[in-house]
């Protein structure tokens, strides 16, 4: 029960099926729309960045929030107060042991603490996310860290500053605002670049 | 070796997908037969080009093989055979393989299956499709997917072995394979369509092999898709079993879609409507299942299911664009021309019904791809601001559209073709509504709180008993007919197995089965208790009325894997060991638990957190019910094979409730090949009238 | 005789509506608590280190600091509302699980309805189009109806789809799925139609003649419509005396077994549900909270106060002891338990005023309910201790022991027990005797 088209078998062609009896176009201008449609969803999906650099961008640094204090004991007993006077730049950077961008960007940050030791004019903190302090301490022991490390054993201070991933790191200013983040692994150029972009712009003494 | 033999496997199936084009392009536009009918046998030689791959992939994995990149990344000399040969689809090249293989596999099943009419344009167009998507995934093999590149450098030794996650559980072997035999089976459909889009012909013969064939893919995704939330329950540790996770979503689109469409295709069947709609949504099936491939591997959305970023996503992309512009382009150029004459009757009517059911399948559908691809579409019209869309939102709408079905599913086994007044519903569907009220207050009864849950209870009972109602009367009509035809009565007794087997009666089943999953559903997700017990060694502990007491510790250790398990005892019971384990030395570590699961409620018990001193913290879900999803999956499946089984030939155009006639098959004989002929059908309150039933044609 | 019809349906929708107004819990449901607040609002939080998972459903460190941070914001007395700005301004908008309603994330709320508005439209439209049966040029062009010149092929099919469906009618009708005005309302609209197609196409083709016949030979039929009917009736009588023309509920003799399965299957569905609800709270549902009842919460308070107790947390144990008594004031449990930390607390801290209000509850507590021995025996102890009214402290540990208390309080509290009838002089009962 085909409707009217003569298919000849042995031409393989097909006549061309009766015009639309009722001279609606409705499924053209359906079948329209929905393209339409579909290659604005395709074009939205070819332009995205995948979602590992697209990771959380911090609504601290959108607002050039101030950071927010920091009050405790290091892993070596000392006191560590933030913010505190004279002020610096300082890399609040969280991590754990066991991930691997943050065993790669390790060597970084100590590259970066050695070269702004002497000038003073910024430092790093560490602070323990998703770890046990005995891992993190050896950890860093292995490194060769000379900053301090704070635990945060109750994850407040992650929560503070909206930590979602290992490694994370602010850059905050000398007057106490968070300027920066970076997600996935800091280099030491790269810290350098955004301090000396935070110098520019006016932040800092 | 390896290497060689599967360069050599992916090659021959490129070569032979890419020489079947040519020559059933130069068939078709020449309109040579033989040239047609020749290019039948490319399709073995792609299925033997994937097995050979396949073969030598596995191979390697079994050989710890480490001069290919894929073993190397994702194989161990530790893994054990099993997470071995499942590591041929653990990662994103090995998947691309299997996908070709399925494809092959289909492919030859096709050629086979219409071997006789090969020189029809029809399976000319539809085998050239194949053949093009089959070309796209061996060319992916050859180039960013390829399973078989050799490390760069120097051999390892040794290997991080699979993703921890994918060897926790032996469920890994079965459900990947399933869930491509069900989305590479939608090819075929699609392939279909488009041959039925190009050569004008749209008769409802070709759409009775279409849904035979969708038939079988949707069971397969089916079941994939539940095997899928049986494994997340077993091994991810959080006692869910649904996130409506991107990835999951992408393997639920395209089953929503086949679902709708097996269902208006039977009006397609009997009144010949709807002919454009269901080309519609084959198109639609088929691309979603390319979409859901783009999703889950190109690394746009993160998802713990994803499989890692490739550079295959730009490909995939524009492979759906291609599909898309082919689909519904042909739907735009010829879709108006080869629209069914005539409209539905009436809207209290079976087709009314299936209409229905298809526009909130396909709505549901609309709203789950929106709540995925919305993070990005955010994204690029907010300048990068994120937004999450997570379950809370898709619950919103699966609950009233989940409920919805149910009531349809329970009204439309009993509604006719055509026009049917209330009268004739109110007589029929008069004892499932008791049976549904009276369940909704039993549970009112019993304390059970909560409008969504009882409306789920209540409209399941009401849906089960109008498809028990049907299987009845359809076992009946068997019986009779067999007594017609003169048949002792227990002869007869025994042929009313021929009332369960066959579409509609398959269909049945298959909607008990889909009650039982969403009880199973309701009351898990309503009456979930979730809690922490800190417990000392030899400490107890109660939750939710179960106690909990814990024993003590153990290591197990494998050279595949090491685990520190905690030895706990349920209801002085049964011995649970829910663990923290570690795949590979240096890798994370994941938690793995222990599930307590009885036909009344699971208690899920998991390690909380890194346990430190002597105190540990135990995460414990109570969930009722959850067994049942899973036997709701075995009678989903159980159903789908019954509708597979060929009941009597029936006419689709056959009444519904016509009484079973004489011209029935001998009682003893088991014919799989029954000649044309009425089925055996439920009747109502009707005698046979001692009336031939006329209708000719 | 027409039997009077049982309104079944009517009766079957109250009960529904009743049942469900119950079950609802919207009857006896009060304000959120604390708690239920905060695991409303946890379980649309995302899991800062999770994919996909709420911080209600992960033991993830962050989402446990999480989970805290709203538990201590709510306790300061913030609006759920504040307590999620508070998540937001940390983590940023995609902490939480449901889109915000505002600015573009709208769209996808506004799109489901806008598009569910548009299905529901198209549906009615397909439905319940309304095809004008007054004549070939009336109305919107159906098959047969006006419209672009029809191609022969064109026309074919239209007859052909004609012809179907009036023989498909005709099945329907003698299976009896199709009532005798609904059979004729079809037939005469597509005899209609078909009328108007071989007025279009101005001649009667090969398929013509039988159609015509069919129809012909359909219309002869028509008188028998009545008999027809009657003849189903009929058959049917047998078990429905004094069934008319209408179909009606019809309990015959051969769908008992069908009531028998159902009910097997609604026992086997009773049993599973009253064995997993019998000593059970609801919870939460994944897509919101139900308020529990007020009995509900008081027990759950009163739980979580014992634990305290015992774990020595005093303060919070007698804070939620307080509050169980905002609710309840005559709260026996709630008052002969907090009347004892108070009398504890003030003779640890000297106050007479902690004391004398302990006094006030105990006397409450054993006035409002005489057979629970726990007031008798913080009450007797007080007099004991504080007033050294040993008589009294006497009667109050008599009517303690006569409550039938557990064997391991009493051991506990044997000495003060022993002391006091010592003091009074009167001999030691059997029960508190010995070590």
């Amino acid at each position: 029960m085909s409707i009217g088209t003569e298919v000849d078998v042995q031409a393989g062609t097909v006549t061309s099926p009766p015009t639309p009896a009722t001279g609606r176009h409705t499924a053209r201008w359906v079948a329209v729309i929905a393209l339409a449609v579909c290659a604005g969803l395709v074009a939205v999906l070819a332009t995205r960045p995948s979602a590992q650099t697209v990771a959380a961008r911090s609504p601290l640094v959108d607002t050039h929030a101030v950071a927010p204090p920091i009050a405790g004991a290091t892993l070596d007993g000392a006191s560590y107060r933030l913010p505190r006077a004279p002020g610096h730049y300082v890399v609040l950077n969280f991590f754990a042991s066991w991930c691997i961008p943050c065993q790669e960007e390790g060597p970084e940050l100590v590259a970066f603490q050695f070269q702004h030791q002497s000038t003073g004019d910024a430092s790093v903190l560490s602070v323990v996310f998703e770890d046990t302090v005995g891992d993190a301490r050896a950890y860093q022991q292995k490194l060769g860290v000379t900053w301090p490390t704070m635990a945060d054993n109750d994850g407040a201070l992650a929560l503070a500053y909206g930590v979602r991933s290992d490694p994370t790191s602010f850059l905050i200013s000398p007057d106490g605002r968070v300027v920066a983040s970076v997600t996935g692994g800091a280099t030491a150029k790269g810290l350098d670049q955004l301090v000396a972009r935070a110098e520019a712009s006016g932040y800092g003494t | 070796m390896n290497g060689f033999l599967g360069h050599t496997g992916v090659l021959l199936g490129f070569g032979g997908a890419a020489v079947g084009i040519v020559v059933l392009g130069v068939g078709l536009a020449r309109g040579r037969g033989p040239a047609m009918r020749g290019a039948r046998v490319y399709a073995p030689l792609i299925l033997v080009g994937g097995v050979i791959a396949v073969v030598a992939m596995e191979r390697a994995l079994l050989t710890h093989d480490f001069s290919l990149s894929y073993v190397a990344a994702n194989n161990s000399r530790s893994t054990p055979w099993l997470y071995s040969i499942t590591g041929l689809w653990s990662a994103l090249a090995g998947s691309i393989l299997l996908w070709g293989v399925v494809l092959g596999g289909y492919a030859t099943a096709m050629v086979w299956r219409f071997r006789r009419r090969s020189g029809d344009p029809l399976v000319a167009w539809a085998t050239l499709v194949v053949y093009v998507v089959a070309a796209f995934f061996f060319g992916l093999m050859l180039g960013p997917a390829d399973p078989f590149k050799h490390v760069a450098g120097a051999v390892p030794t040794n290997g991080p072995g699979p993703n921890s996650l994918l060897q926790n559980n032996p469920l890994v072997l079965i459900h990947p394979p399933m869930l491509y035999l069900g989305l590479v089976g939608f090819t075929l459909p699609f392939a279909f369509a488009v041959a039925s889009l190009i050569t004008g012909r749209l008769d409802e013969d070709w759409q009775g092999e279409t849904r035979r064939w969708t038939l079988f893919a949707w069971a397969f995704l089916s079941m994939g898709i539940l095997l899928g939330a049986w494994w997340s329950y077993q091994v991810l540790g959080w006692g869910g079993f649904w996130g409506w996770d991107p990835v999951e979503n992408a393997a639920l689109l395209p089953w929503l879609v086949g679902t709708a469409y097996l269902h208006s295709v039977m009006v397609q069947q009997r009144r010949g409507l709807l002919r454009i709609w269901n080309l519609s949504l084959v198109v639609a099936a088929f691309s979603l299942t390319i979409l859901g491939t783009f999703l889950t591997r190109s690394g746009v959305i993160q998802s713990v299911h994803s499989f890692s970023e490739s550079t295959i996503g730009p490909l995939l992309l524009g492979f759906f664009g291609l599909v898309l512009c082919t689909g519904v382009g042909l739907i735009a150029w010829r879709g108006d021309r080869l629209r069914s004459v005539g409209g539905i009757d009436a809207p209290v009517s079976r087709e009314g019904a299936f209409l229905a059911n298809n526009v909130l399948f396909v709505g549901f559908a609309l709203v789950v791809l929106l709540g995925t691809v919305f993070p990005l579409l955010y994204e690029a019209l907010d300048n990068g601001t994120q937004v999450g869309v997570g379950a809370p939102y898709f619950n919103r709408f699966f609950v009233p559209a989940g409920l919805a079905l149910l009531f349809l599913m329970a009204v439309a086994p009993a509604l006719p073709w055509r026009k049917t007044t209330l009268e004739v519903m109110r007589g029929r569907l008069a004892v499932p509504a008791v049976l549904g009220v009276l369940v909704v207050v039993v549970c009112v009864l019993a304390g059970v709180r909560g409008v969504e849950p009882l409306l789920a209870f209540g409209l399941g009972a009401f849906a089960a008993a109008s498809a028990g109602r049907a299987l009845v009367l359809s076992v009946r009509g068997a019986y009779r007919g067999a007594r017609s035809a003169g048949a002792s009565g227990g002869r007869a007794a025994l042929t009313g197995w021929r009332g369960f087997v066959g579409r509609a009666n398959g269909g049945m089943v298959v909607h008990i089965g889909v009650v039982v999953v969403a009880i199973g559903l309701a009351a898990a997700t309503s009456y979930l208790h979730r809690g922490q017990l800190h417990l000392a060694t030899g400490q107890a502990g109660s939750f939710s009325g179960h106690t909990v007491e814990f024993l003590g510790t153990r290591v197990v250790s494998s050279p595949s894997h090491s685990s520190y398990q905690a030895v706990l005892r349920v209801d002085g019971g049964g011995l649970f060991y829910p663990a923290v384990s570690q795949f590979g030395a240096g890798s994370a570590t994941v938690g793995t638990p222990a599930i307590d699961s009885s036909w009344t409620n699971d208690l899920y018990l998991s390690i909380a957190t890194n346990p430190k001193g002597a105190v540990w913290a135990f995460g414990v879900v109570e969930q009722p019910l959850v067994m049942w999803l899973w036997v709701g999956a075995g009678i989903i499946g159980f159903g789908s094979v019954l509708s597979a089984i060929p009941g009597r030939r029936r006419r689709p155009t056959d009444p519904v409730s016509a009484p079973a006639v004489e011209v029935a098959p001998p009682v003893a004989s088991g014919d799989s090949t029954p000649v044309a002929g009425p089925e055996d059908r439920p009747d109502v309150d009707v005698d046979p009238l001692p009336v031939a039933t006329g209708g000719p044609s | 005789m027409r039997r009077h019809r049982f309104p079944l349906w009517t009766a079957l929708g109250a009960v529904l509506v009743v049942a469900l107004v119950l079950g609802s819990g919207l009857l006896t449901s009060s304000p959120p608590t604390d708690a239920q607040r905060a695991a409303a609002i946890e379980s649309v939080v995302r899991c800062p280190t999770c994919e996909d998972l709420s911080v209600a459903q992960s033991t993830a460190p962050t989402a446990v600091a999480v989970r805290a941070a709203v538990t201590q914001q709510i306790a300061e007395g913030r609006s759920d509302q504040q307590v999620e700005s508070y998540l937001v301004e940390r983590y940023g908008s995609s902490i939480v699980l449901d889109p915000p309603a505002r600015g573009w994330s709208l769209l996808v709320w506004l799109l489901p309805l806008l598009g569910g508005c548009a299905a529901a439209v198209a549906l009615g439209v397909v439905l319940f189009r309304r095809r004008r049966l007054s004549g070939p040029d009336g109305g919107r062009p159906g098959p047969g109806g006006p419209g672009p010149d029809l191609t022969p092929e064109a026309a074919a099919e239209r007859r052909t789809f004609l012809a179907r469906s009036l023989a498909d009618a005709d099945a329907e009708y003698l299976a009896g799925d199709l009532s005798d005005q609904d059979y004729l309302a079809l037939r005469q609209r597509d005899m209609v139609r078909l009328a108007a197609l071989e007025a279009r196409t101005g001649e009667a083709a090969a398929v013509g003649p039988a159609v015509t016949q069919a129809a012909v030979a359909v219309d002869e039929r028509v008188p028998e419509v009545g008999i027809a009917t009657a003849q189903r009736a009929g058959t049917a009588v047998s078990t429905a005396p004094g069934a008319g023309a209408r179909p009606r509920l019809r309990l015959r003799r051969n769908t008992w077994f069908l009531v028998i399965g159902c009910v097997c299957l609604a026992s086997a569905l009773i049993v599973a549900v009253a064995t997993f609800a019998s000593d059970r709270q609801p919870g939460q549902s994944a897509t919101g909270t139900f308020a529990q009842t007020q009995a509900q919460q008081t027990e759950e308070s009163l739980a979580q106060a014992a634990t305290d107790e015992n774990q020595g947390q005093v303060g919070q144990a007698a804070q939620l002891y307080q509050s169980v008594l905002h609710q309840h004031p005559d709260n026996e449990v709630a008052l002969a338990q907090l009347g004892w930390l108070e009398f504890e607390t003030g003779r640890q801290g000297n106050s007479a005023s902690l004391i004398a209000d302990a006094r006030a509850k105990l006397l409450r507590a054993v006035r409002l309910a005489p057979s629970d021995y726990a007031g008798h025996l913080y009450l007797g102890t007080l007099l004991l201790q504080r007033d050294g009214n040993a008589a009294g402290a006497v009667a109050q540990y008599r009517r303690f022991l006569a409550d039938g208390p557990p064997a391991a309080l009493v051991g506990q509290a044997s000495p003060e027990v022993r002391s006091a009838f010592q003091q009074a002089g009167l001999p030691v009962p059997a029960a508190v005797a010995g070590a």
